[in-house]
């Protein structure tokens, strides 16, 4: 994976733990969560109809859908009614107090 | 809200999700067709596109899971009929979705 | 004659073909639409329809005899017909 691939987007103090934000790092639609420290980035689009996945909850790893309360893994953006459907998940890194995402 | 265009952007968004779980939209069109209609009209009433056959129990988790496609929370049945119950969605491999019978969880054995 | 009552919604096609087949068979019948009724019906429906272990509509009663879904062979054995 190259160097180039990771983007800035946000600082790392910003994100509170159990919490979510959306980003748009080239204009890709994202949610990222902390839980348990680790900071999650996964599609913001929910797979079933598009909604926006921060305006909805999220209890642990689970995100649920704010529209049909479809839930999802954040570690691993599967659909828990059916492993088939999923979030696409984007890596994440903290450095120097800063999250990077990678696109790739 | 326009029902056709609406018609065509529910269709877009199932699309992607019944393909993956093994079904697709039955090959009766005149029922799609009426069925999307439907949904339609029940999205422009409730918010939501539930599924036209079955009850809403104003109870939100029981809802939730008969809002279109509902097959990931009726699987076991869904696949014991190769239909969902109102018939929108069939399994793959189906080309006479007229042969499929309308039968309930109870009588295929699932409690 | 069984006593035939037919609990429908407005939006299903398979409620309208099951009220076709009893129209057309000159069996009478009453019906409810689920989803136009009030809710003190909805809620005594929705427990004959969790009773008898059903998710969906047509639910039909023919008799004692509960038929859940679109099943014209089997509303036909239930009438005699």
């Amino acid at each position: 994976m190259s160097a180039m691939n990771w983007i800035y987007v946000m600082d790392d103090a910003a994100l509170l733990e159990g919490h979510m934000t959306p980003i748009y790092p080239l204009g890709v639609n994202i949610v990222l969560a902390r839980v348990g420290g680790v900071v999650y980035a996964v599609s913001g689009k929910c797979v079933h109809m598009a909604c926006p996945l921060f305006t909805g909850k999220l209890n642990g790893y689970t995100i649920t859908c704010p529209c049909h309360d479809w839930r999802f893994d954040v570690r691993t953006g599967k659909f828990l009614d059916a492993p088939e459907l999923s979030l696409a998940v984007y890596p994440t890194k903290s450095e120097a107090g800063r999250v990077f995402v990678n696109l790739n | 809200m326009n029902i056709e265009s609406r018609k065509k952007a529910l269709r877009y968004f199932f699309e992607k999700v019944v393909g993956p779980l093994g079904f697709k939209f039955t090959p009766d069109a005149a029922l799609v067709e009426f069925l999307l209609e439907q949904e339609v009209i029940l999205e422009g009433k409730h918010g939501i596109p539930f599924c036209p056959c079955q009850p809403l129990r104003h109870d939100r988790t029981r809802d939730m899971q008969i809002v279109c496609p509902c097959i990931p929370f009726h699987r076991k049945h869904f696949d014991i009929l190769k239909r969902c119950w109102c018939g929108l969605f069939v399994h793959k491999d189906v080309l006479d979705p007229a042969k499929l019978p309308q039968l309930s969880p109870k009588e295929v054995g699932i409690e | 004659m069984k006593k035939t009552i037919v609990y429908t919604l407005s939006t299903c096609p398979w409620c309208r073909k099951t009220e076709n087949f009893f129209t057309e068979h000159n069996i009478p019948f009453a019906y409810i639409d689920y989803d136009l009724a009030d809710e003190a019906t909805q809620k005594r429906i929705s427990k004959e329809v969790d009773a008898a272990g059903a998710t969906g509509f047509p639910f039909v009663k023919i008799g004692e005899e509960v038929i859940v879904g679109y099943q014209p062979e089997r509303y036909s054995s239930a009438l005699g017909i």
